[in-house]
């Protein structure tokens, strides 16, 4: 039931982004930056490290992304890693590279106690909170994506970006628009699970990465529930296979997984089969 | 190499050949250190690995990320026959050789039908079970312990009634690391002027049209990822000689994006230009591991350096310091495509 | 009149549409023939079930070559080149960036050979393998009109030249049956009489040779037979000047092009 927690989270990262990963780590650091030099109450350290998140992504976009939008992938795709090396060192310079623990005493007190309990299985409130959150983020994510105009723009942009652009829509602002959301996303997790498992360092965010990668083609690379379902599924399957197979394969289980799912299902549960437009390069 | 004459040669062969005389006689120089040639034993070393890993998006276009995989199999291969059974050096390069070509035919065969970017994960995903492998099984590996005692490579005359001799220090090394790189150099040549080298180009520049030329693609790719990890093993089995110590977290990813970066930054596909960046980032890394604490900066701040010199070098220059007109062309195609597309936009702002 | 190719019953479909409608027809051994249709009526999808690029969705491709009869239907695109049958594509596919002859040579791929340890220790059969490879590029360069002009690279020829090497390409892998999409596109007269004359001279060395066209003045000075299709459906079939007069091909066009034509 942990580990159910724990993979929602994944189901919330969704870009194919190295530096995605990167984003989550800083959302660890910059909540326990806030809450233990500026002594704020965890919730609003909570929001604003998000915010800042979101600004980072948009950052990241702007000065690293925006550049090379129409060069071929491997330009992109070494800049991104290139990205997620900065910030990953970056953080080890300005923080420190020992893991950090979270600071306890800021989390609600309630959040030890026993909120519900059945069938030899005891949840606390802190996982009710992370369950909670994730739900809400998810299902508001579905929501923008669905419902709002800005949403229906995103879509439009990730199914053809020219004929997005002809028809009014900034492509540009739409783009930025979504790093900010996954941005505060990824922050969000980045700070549930440091707070959860009480450390963070400067390369947590790196495996994180990969495995949300992982569930993100588990579920189908362009299907926002695809992607949450894929994080639910990669996460019990690690869970389990850690505890009955061989708790050293955790992360290799989470590879082994998206190796056999990119062979046999390249569409993943949901999603569409990612066509190369132009050559593979 | 038909006209060897001096006068037919051109100025580049002319340089090549000079650069290689000054590296056969560098060791010579009073200045020059051990540690001195310890970097340059590195740098060869990485010119056999940028070498290889050539072959897969240089030749091919298609993206490797899983490079550091065949190397740490090779290495640990080598290491533990060494280890268990003082196999020869000369034995064990072409096993290396060959296991490398085997791994590569079975991570190649299921995943090459895939597109550029899934292939990209899977091969990723590859070294991460790979090192994961290596770190836990340590009834075979000694996992993080590491795996010391490896012997150094020797040359055994003993059969014949002749003396043997140890390699000691890092001159024999140097020596033997120089004709490794010219071996893999002259291969490479070799196979870039042949049917198969003109199959990979096609296949490259456009499959649509080498199938209609009947080159079976997953076949060609296959043969190109083969080699790619021969190479990479082949690597590997010198570093596990020369350094005689193994352990896992010498084998993490980010060689692979390391020994890409060579490549990228000296210009894909060019045999040449991967060597020059090769021996740029290894001297670079070097330059700044002696450079930051001067300024009073960590030293773990080259890495930092290294991932903005990437970000910067895609920006400005992505087809590398010595491209090729093939890569050099995918690449511009980029800029030219995003200036349409601003016209065409432009009026509706 | 031996056909080498009979399409029996073709139908192909993508999706929800049908692109191909129950399509027969045959093609004689040393014939020229012109596949005619406005645009969209399914020439090019036909091009490619035979090619290998596309499977059928039923129907039998029957290729006849040297006594034997083969059914290509479905299979790879490299097996149906490497049995006899080349094509050029719509919008020339070339190897931008590779010279002239490299072109040329890899077109001869398919009957060829060495692989890496040839390349590496070029011993002789490979390097007489090489020198063949060489000397019938050049050949076929020659053939072609482009004599001398191996080492430029391909992407810099003019577009007229670049057509004539995706022939010469197509002609190194040796085939019994060349189809050219649309060849004489974006030709001027001058290129498009030099064309029709290399087209008769492939014919004249045995090749058979199926064309799309819209060009009709190539058509009619080229083709001794021409099929009509439309909306991917078969519509007449003979004679350049008969079918020109069809008064089914000409309400197909609408006016355009086949009656104001030659």
């Amino acid at each position: 039931m942990i580990a159910v927690g724990y993979t929602m989270i994944y189901g919330v990262i969704l870009l194919i982004n190295f530096a995605h990963g990167e984003i989550y780590m800083l959302g660890a650091f910059f909540a326990v930056t806030f809450i233990s030099l500026l002594g704020l109450p965890f919730y609003v350290a909570f929001f604003l490290s998000m915010a800042c998140c979101s600004i980072c992504g948009v950052l990241l976009d702007i000065v690293a992304y925006r550049p090379l939008r129409q060069s071929p992938r491997l330009a992109a795709l070494i800049t991104a890693i290139g990205m997620s090396i900065f910030l990953q060192n970056l953080a080890m310079v300005i923080w420190g590279s020992r893991p950090k623990p979270f600071p306890n005493e800021a989390l609600p007190a309630y959040f030890d106690k026993m909120a519900v309990s059945f069938g030899g299985v005891n949840l606390s409130w802190f996982h009710l909170f992370i369950f909670g959150v994730t739900i809400v983020m998810m299902v508001g994510l579905n929501l923008i994506i669905k419902k709002t105009r800005w949403g229906k723009a995103m879509r439009a942009v990730a199914q053809n970006q020219t004929m997005a652009a002809l028809t009014g829509i900034n492509v540009n602002r739409v783009i930025s628009y979504t790093f900010a959301l996954a941005g505060a996303l990824g922050g969000a997790a980045g700070i549930m699970v440091a707070a959860f498992y009480n450390s963070l360092y400067p390369t947590m965010g790196y495996v994180a990465g990969v495995k949300a990668f992982a569930a993100a083609v588990l579920g189908g690379i362009g299907s926002v529930p695809g992607a949450m379902l894929g994080g639910v599924v990669l996460g019990l399957a690690e869970a389990f296979g850690a505890g009955y197979l061989s708790s050293l394969y955790r992360d290799g289980i989470s590879y082994a997984v998206m190796i056999i799912v990119i062979i046999f299902i390249p569409a993943g549960l949901f999603g569409k089969v990612l066509k190369e437009t132009k050559k593979s390069m | 190499m038909d006209n060897l004459k001096l006068q037919n040669l051109t100025r580049g062969a002319k340089i090549r050949i000079g650069l290689l005389i000054l590296a056969l006689i560098l060791p010579f120089f009073p200045f020059v250190t051990d540690y001195m040639l310890h970097i340059a034993i590195l740098i060869l070393l990485y010119m056999i690995l940028a070498l290889g890993l050539n072959i897969v998006p240089g030749f091919n276009g298609l993206l490797d990320l899983g490079y550091v995989g065949f190397y740490g199999i090779g290495a640990y291969t080598s290491g533990l026959l060494t280890y268990h059974f003082g196999l020869s050096y000369w034995v064990i390069i072409p096993l290396a050789f060959i296991n490398g070509a085997i791994w590569g035919i079975l991570l190649g065969a299921p995943t090459l039908r895939l597109t550029g970017d899934y292939f990209a994960i899977v091969t990723f995903g590859f070294s991460e079970l790979v090192v994961l492998f290596l770190s836990n099984e340590i009834w075979l590996t000694r996992g993080p312990l590491g795996l010391p005692g490896i012997d150094v490579v020797s040359i055994d005359l003993s059969l014949f009634g002749g003396p043997k001799w140890e390699f000691v220090g890092e001159l024999p090394y140097y020596y033997l690391a120089i004709v490794m790189v010219l071996v893999t150099v002259f291969v490479m040549y070799r196979i870039q002027d042949s049917r198969l080298g003109r199959a990979w180009f096609a296949i490259r520049d456009d499959e649509v049209a080498a199938v209609s030329c009947g080159v079976n693609l997953l076949g060609y790719k296959v043969i190109a990822f083969a080699i790619s990890a021969a190479f990479g093993a082949v690597g590997g089995s010198f570093f596990a000689r020369w350094v005689t110590f193994l352990s896992p977290d010498m084998f993490k990813f980010w060689e692979s994006f390391l020994i890409l970066c060579m490549i990228v930054l000296g210009g894909m596909g060019n045999i040449w230009g991967v060597m020059v960046g090769a021996m740029v980032l290894v001297s670079m890394s070097e330059v700044l591991r002696e450079v930051l604490p001067l300024l009073g900066l960590p030293v773990e701040v080259r890495f930092l350096a290294f991932g903005l010199i990437m970000v910067l070098m895609m920006r400005y220059r992505p087809a590398g310091l010595m491209p090729i007109p093939a890569v050099a062309a995918k690449m511009r195609a980029g800029r030219v495509k995003r200036k349409k597309v601003k016209a065409t936009v432009g009026m509706k702002q | 009149m031996t056909p080498i190719l009979e399409i029996k019953k073709l139908y192909k479909s993508f999706g929800g549409l049908l692109a191909l409608n129950n399509i027969s027809f045959n093609i004689n051994k040393d014939e020229i023939i012109g596949l005619v249709g406005p645009n969209g009526a399914g020439k090019t999808t036909l091009f490619n079930c035979v090619a290998g690029i596309e499977k059928p969705t039923e129907g039998q491709i029957v290729f006849a070559n040297g006594g034997r009869t083969i059914s290509i239907g479905g299979r790879k695109p490299e097996a149906i080149t490497a049995l006899g049958i080349a094509r050029t594509f719509q919008n020339i596919r070339l190897f931008d960036n590779l010279t002239v002859v490299d072109n040329v040579k890899i077109g001869r791929h398919c009957r060829t050979r060495s692989l890496f340890f040839g390349a590496v220790f070029r011993n002789k059969s490979q390097q007489a393998e090489e020198k063949a490879i060489t000397e019938s590029a050049n050949h076929f360069l020659d053939f072609a009109g482009l004599k001398g002009r191996g080492e430029e690279i391909a992407s810099s020829m003019p577009y007229g030249d670049q057509r004539r090497l995706e022939i010469a390409r197509a002609l190194a892998t040796e085939p019994c049956l060349l189809m050219l999409d649309e060849p004489a596109a974006g030709m001027n007269p001058q290129e498009s009489r030099d064309l029709m004359d290399l087209i008769h001279r492939i014919r004249d060395k045995g090749i058979t040779v199926l064309l799309i066209e819209h060009d009709m003045k190539v058509v009619m000075g080229v083709c001794e037979r021409v099929v009509v299709i439309n909306h991917g459906e078969w519509l007449a079939e003979g004679e350049p000047r008969d079918v020109q007069n069809n008064p089914k091909v000409i309400e197909a066009y609408l006016g355009t092009g086949a009656a104001g034509a030659a």
